[in-house]
C-alpha cells in the first residue's frame, strides 16, 4: 500500500497555490500516467511544478523511455496557465489528494487519485454516503428495488451514489432526487461529457442537487477501461454499498471486491434462483455479504451503525385497495412487482382451484388496470403498479 | 385480300377487346406491325411467319400489315400470336370468314407451330362475354380457367394445324369445342388441412382472431419465437366466411393477370393468404414493375396478408400500404399510365417483443432497454394506427400442448363470425360500409352509440389509460365487433372492457 499522505503540498499563499493547482492539472492530463506512477514522481520531485520543470531523470524507473517520449509530445501543446483557467471557466472544479476539499473517504481508499475532478458539489464529509449499483439491463423487479431505494434514502437526506449509468444506478439517482435528496454521479469519462446520453436529463438535474465527479481531465471520453477504475471511486466515496441486479459476471462484482478490499459494509437485495440477473446477488449472500431485507431496514441499521436512536417503523405491503370484489383482491394478493403474463396467473387461479377462463381474467386484470391498482407492462403481462 | 380478329387484353384486372386487323397485298415482300406495341408482341412478327412455316403451311411473299386496334393504347403480351395468324390464314383465304366472326382468339406461338398459354384469360373472356362474344379460341392450358364463365363455347386447341383443320372442317375435326354450364362452386374445404382445432392454449390470441376476422380489424400479434403467432395467422383465412362467387371471380382474375393459375386450377375458392419475407420489395408488395403486375397485397385481395417480423420491414416499404389500407384499391401510377388493382385485405402482423425474442424473460433476454426501444421504434406509426387489435402471446408450456383438448374447430368459430358480418351487413346496409373495420372516427359515434352508463364508463376508461383519440374510436370499433359476436345490438360494458383489453398500447411502441 501507498502512503496516501506521503506527500502533502507546502501550500503556500495566493498566487503559488494556484500555480501548482495548473501543474497539478497538467500532471492529471499527461496520457498513461496512473495515479500510481503520479503519486512516485510527486514524491521524487515534491510537487507538480518540479515534475514540469525536472529533467530527464526524474522520470527514471517510473515510466519506459517510450513513454517518456509519449509525454514529452503532449507536453508541448500544453499551455499550462491557459488549459487551467479553461477548466475553471467551465464551472469545473479540482481538488489535489492532501488538500483540505479532497474527499477524505477517498484519500483512506489503496489508490486515491491524484485529483478530483467535479461539477457542483463534493459528497458532505459528516454525512452518510450509500452506493446503489447494478446491472445496466435490469428486470422490472430492480427498476422497482432501486426507486425505492433512492426514494428512501433520498428522503432520509443520505447521499446516493452511483455510476450514472443505464438501469440500477440512474434510475436509484433519478429516484432520490425525485425524493428532494442528494445524489452523486461518478463518471468513467470527463465531468464535462454526459454519458450515456439517455442520462441527460439526470445529469442536468443531479448539477443542483448534488454534483458529478470524475479522476478524469475533462475531455476524457467514456472508455471501457476507465470504467473499472470509476468504480473504485464509487465504493470509495460511500459509507455503504447496496447491490441491486448483478448476473454472476459483470461489473458491479467487480465494484464489490473494491468495496471489500476498501473496507465498505455491502448490502445484497436478494433474488430468486432462478433469475440469472440474481445469480451475482446471491453468491455474494453466500460469501457472507448482508441481506438488504428493505430499504427502511437499511435505514435502521445504518442509524443503528452511527449510534442513532431507532425508530420504530414497520414496512408493509401495499395494502389491498379499497372497493374490490373478492377476486380482484385475491388477484391483487398473486400479483407483485415482476409482470407475470395472463397464463401464468391462470396457472396460479387454476392451482388454487378458482375457475377462471382466460378471457374473464384478461378483462378482471384491465378493469384493475382502469381503475389503476394494476399495471399492464406490456399487451399481455401484468404487474403492481411502481 | 383483308380480315379482322377478335382478341383482348388485360390493363390492370380488367380487360378490353382488341380487333387484329391483317391485310395482305401484292408488292414489295415486307411485314409491318402498327398499335403501339410492346417488345414482346412486337417479336411475334417472327414467331407466327416461322410457326405457320413448321406448321406446313404456305405464305407466299407480300405486302403483310397488322394493326391492333385500339391503336392508342400500349399493347403487352404474347397472346396476340394466334390471332395475327389466324388473320394471316383467313386473309389468304385458308377458310370462310364466318368461321372467326364473334369468336374470341388468344394464345402464344412457338416455332412448330404449338400453342402455349397465357396469363389473363379469365378477366379477358369474362369482359368479352359482356360484350356479348360467345365463342372462345384458347390454348388448352388455359380452357379451365375460361370455363369458369358460364354458357360460352370453348374451343381448345395446342397447335395451328390443329385449329386450322378446325376452322376448316368443323364437323369432322376431332377437337370439340365445349359449352361451360357454370361454376360448381364446392363448399370451401382448406386443402392445407389448416384449423384451429390444432392450436393448443392461447385462448386470448384466438379470440383476438375471431373478433378480427368477424369486423375485419387488422390484428397485431407479439410474442416470443414459437408461441404460436404463424400458425394462428395461416389459420384466419379459414374462420373468414368463404368467398362469394363474385369475390371468387374478382380473385381469380389477379391471379389470373399475375400468371399463378396452373393446369388445372379453376376458380380460386379459398380465401387467399400471403405471407411475404421481410425482404420483399417495394413493388412486389404493392404491385408494379417494368411490365406492371399486381403485388402481394393484391394476391391477398379478399383474404389475409400477413406480415411476420413486423420490424425487420423496411419502414419505407410498409408505409406504402397506408393508402390500401384505407382505399382497398392501389393505383400504380408510372409515366406510362396507371394501373389500379384491388386489395382489400385483412392485414395481420406478428412481431417479437425484443430482437432475441424472449423479454421479459430476464433469464433468457440480454436485450438492452436501448435495443427493445430501437426494435419496436421501427414500426411505422402510420401503420400501428391502422391497426385496431394488439394480442400479446406468451410461451406454451410442455403440458398444454400435450393435453389432449383439442381447441374448437374452424368451422364453429366461422359460424359465430358469418353472424356477426350478417349483423354489419344489415346495419351498413345503404352506406358504403361493409364492416365494422372500415368505419371513420365520425361514424364510429354514429354506429357505436353508447347509453349513459357505457358512457360514462368509456369516459373513465379514456383519462384512466389517458387513451388518444384515436384509440377511442377504435376502442368503440372492437366493441361494436364483440357486441355483433354476442349477437347484441347494444354495446355493454363488457364489451367495452373486452375491447379495451385488445388495443394496441401506444406508449408501448414508443
Amino acid at each position: 500500500m501507498l502512503q496516501t499522505t506521503g506527500y502533502i503540498f507546502q501550500m503556500r499563499e495566493g498566487r503559488d497555490v494556484m500555480e501548482e493547482r495548473a501543474y497539478a492539472y497538467w500532471l492529471s492530463a499527461m496520457p498513461g500516467l496512473g495515479c500510481n506512477r503520479i503519486a512516485q514522481l510527486m514524491q521524487r520531485c515534491g510537487s507538480a511544478r518540479e515534475v514540469y520543470m525536472g529533467s530527464e531523470k526524474i522520470w527514471q524507473g517510473i515510466v519506459t523511455e517510450k513513454h517518456r517520449l509519449c509525454i514529452e509530445e503532449a507536453k508541448k501543446g500544453w499551455d499550462v496557465k491557459r488549459a487551467y483557467e479553461n477548466m475553471q471557466r467551465q464551472g469545473i472544479s479540482m481538488t489535489i489528494l492532501g488538500e483540505k476539499e479532497y474527499p477524505v473517504r477517498l484519500s483512506h481508499i489503496p489508490d486515491p487519485p491524484f485529483a478530483v475532478f467535479y461539477k457542483g458539489v463534493l459528497p458532505q464529509e459528516q454525512g452518510v454516503s450509500v452506493a446503489v449499483i447494478g446491472a445496466r439491463a435490469c428486470s422490472d423487479y430492480g427498476r422497482f428495488v432501486a426507486k425505492q431505494l433512492g426514494e428512501t434514502l433520498g428522503a432520509a437526506g443520505i447521499q446516493v451514489i452511483s455510476g450514472l449509468a443505464r438501469g440500477i444506478d440512474g434510475i436509484s439517482q433519478g429516484a432520490a432526487l425525485g425524493a428532494g435528496g442528494k445524489s452523486f454521479g461518478i463518471l468513467g469519462s470527463g465531468v464535462d461529457v454526459c454519458y450515456p446520453e439517455q442520462n441527460r436529463k439526470l445529469y442536468e438535474n443531479i448539477l443542483g442537487q448534488g454534483g458529478i465527479i470524475s479522476e478524469f481531465v475533462p475531455g476524457t471520453q467514456p472508455r471501457s477501461q476507465n470504467f473499472p477504475m470509476r468504480n473504485r471511486i464509487v465504493s470509495g466515496l460511500c459509507d455503504v454499498l447496496v447491490v441491486v441486479e448483478a448476473r454472476e459476471k459483470s461489473g458491479t462484482l467487480i465494484t464489490v471486491d473494491m468495496a471489500l478490499e476498501q473496507g465498505k459494509e455491502v448490502y445484497v437485495v436478494p433474488g430468486r434462483i432462478t433469475d440469472r440477473l440474481s445469480d451475482g446477488c446471491n453468491r455474494l449472500l453466500r460469501q457472507g455479504a448482508s441481506v438488504l431485507l428493505s430499504p427502511l431496514e437499511l435505514l435502521r441499521d445504518i442509524r443503528e451503525m452511527r449510534g442513532e436512536i431507532q425508530e420504530s417503523s414497520s414496512e408493509e405491503l401495499p395494502a389491498v385497495p379499497e372497493g374490490c370484489s373478492e377476486q380482484e383482491k385475491y388477484l391483487y394478493r398473486l400479483l407483485d412487482y415482476t409482470p407475470r403474463s395472463l397464463e401464468e396467473i391462470r396457472c396460479q387461479l387454476v392451482k388454487s382451484n378458482k375457475k377462471c377462463d382466460s378471457s374473464t381474467l384478461h378483462m378482471t386484470l384491465m378493469e384493475m388496470c382502469i381503475k389503476g391498482h394494476v399495471r399492464q407492462n406490456s399487451p399481455g403481462y401484468f404487474s403492481l403498479p411502481i | 385480300m383483308y380480315s379482322e380478329i377478335t382478341s383482348g387484353a388485360v390493363l390492370g384486372v380488367s380487360a378490353y377487346i382488341v380487333r387484329v386487323e391483317v391485310d395482305v397485298a401484292t408488292g414489295l415482300p415486307c411485314f409491318n406491325m402498327v398499335g403501339l406495341l410492346s417488345n414482346e408482341t412486337r417479336e411475334s412478327r417472327e414467331r407466327v411467319t416461322v410457326a405457320l412455316k413448321n406448321a406446313g403451311l404456305d405464305i407466299p411473299p407480300g405486302h403483310i400489315t397488322v394493326n391492333l386496334s385500339p391503336a392508342d393504347v400500349k399493347k403487352e403480351g404474347t397472346a396476340f400470336d394466334l390471332p395475327i395468324a389466324i388473320g394471316m390464314l383467313e386473309a389468304l383465304g385458308y377458310f370462310e370468314e364466318r368461321m372467326t366472326k364473334n369468336t374470341l382468339f388468344l394464345g402464344e406461338l412457338g416455332l412448330s407451330g404449338e400453342i402455349k398459354p397465357v396469363r389473363g384469360v379469365l378477366p379477358i373472356v369474362r369482359a368479352a362475354k359482356d360484350k356479348g362474344i360467345k365463342r372462345f379460341v384458347l390454348p388448352r392450358e388455359n380452357v379451365a380457367e375460361g370455363a369458369v364463365i358460364p354458357d360460352i363455347t370453348i374451343i381448345g386447341v395446342g397447335d395451328v394445324r390443329e385449329l386450322l383443320d378446325f376452322l376448316q372442317n368443323p364437323e369432322h375435326s376431332y377437337v370439340e369445342p365445349v359449352i361451360t354450364d357454370g361454376v360448381c362452386f364446392a363448399e370451401q374445404n382448406r386443402e392445407d388441412g389448416t384449423d384451429f382445432v390444432q392450436v393448443k392454449g392461447q385462448e386470448t390470441a384466438k379470440r383476438a382472431a375471431e373478433i378480427a376476422a368477424a369486423g375485419f380489424h387488422n390484428l397485431l400479434m407479439l410474442g416470443p419465437p414459437g408461441a404460436g403467432k404463424s400458425m394462428i395467422a395461416k389459420r384466419i383465412p379459414g374462420i373468414l366466411p368463404p368467398l362469394t362467387v363474385e369475390e371468387s371471380l374478382e380473385v381469380t382474375s389477379i391471379y389470373s393477370v399475375a400468371g399463378l393459375l396452373k393446369g388445372e386450377a379453376q376458380l380460386v375458392t379459398d380465401r387467399p393468404f400471403q405471407a411475404p419475407h421481410h425482404s420483399i420489395s417495394q413493388a412486389a408488395l404493392l404491385g408494379g414493375g417494368s411490365r406492371i403486375r399486381p403485388g402481394m397485397i393484391s394476391l391477398a385481395h379478399r383474404g389475409v396478408l400477413f406480415l411476420d417480423e413486423l420490424p425487420e420491414f423496411q419502414r419505407y416499404i410498409l408505409d406504402g400500404l397506408r393508402q390500401p389500407l384505407e382505399e382497398h384499391y392501389i393505383v400504380i401510377a408510372r409515366a406510362a399510365g396507371n394501373v389500379s388493382y384491388p386489395a382489400d385485405f385483412m392485414l395481420v402482423c406478428a412481431l417479437n417483443p425484443c430482437p432475441c425474442g424472449y423479454f421479459p424473460d430476464r433469464n433468457r433476454c440480454r436485450c438492452t432497454e436501448q435495443e427493445i426501444h430501437r426494435y419496436l421504434g421501427k414500426i411505422s406509426g402510420p401503420i400501428l394506427d391502422r391497426i385496431d387489435l394488439c394480442v400479446e402471446l406468451q410461451p406454451v408450456e410442455l403440458p398444454k400442448l400435450q393435453s389432449k383438448n383439442k381447441g374448437e374447430r374452424s368451422a364453429d368459430i366461422r359460424k359465430r363470425v358469418e353472424s356477426a358480418r350478417q349483423l354489419q351487413k344489415e346495419r351498413f346496409k345503404n352506406t358504403g360500409y361493409r364492416f365494422n373495420g372500415e368505419m371513420d372516427s365520425s361514424d364510429t359515434e354514429k354506429y357505436c352509440r353508447l347509453g349513459p352508463e357505457e358512457e360514462a364508463y368509456m369516459e373513465h376508461i379514456y383519462h384512466s389509460l389517458q387513451l388518444s383519440a384515436r384509440a377511442y374510436h377504435r376502442v368503440l370499433k372492437v366493441a361494436r365487433t364483440i357486441a355483433d359476436l354476442d349477437g347484441k345490438e347494444e354495446i355493454s360494458k363488457e364489451h367495452l372492457l373486452e375491447a379495451v383489453c385488445y388495443r394496441p398500447p401506444a406508449t408501448y411502441f414508443r
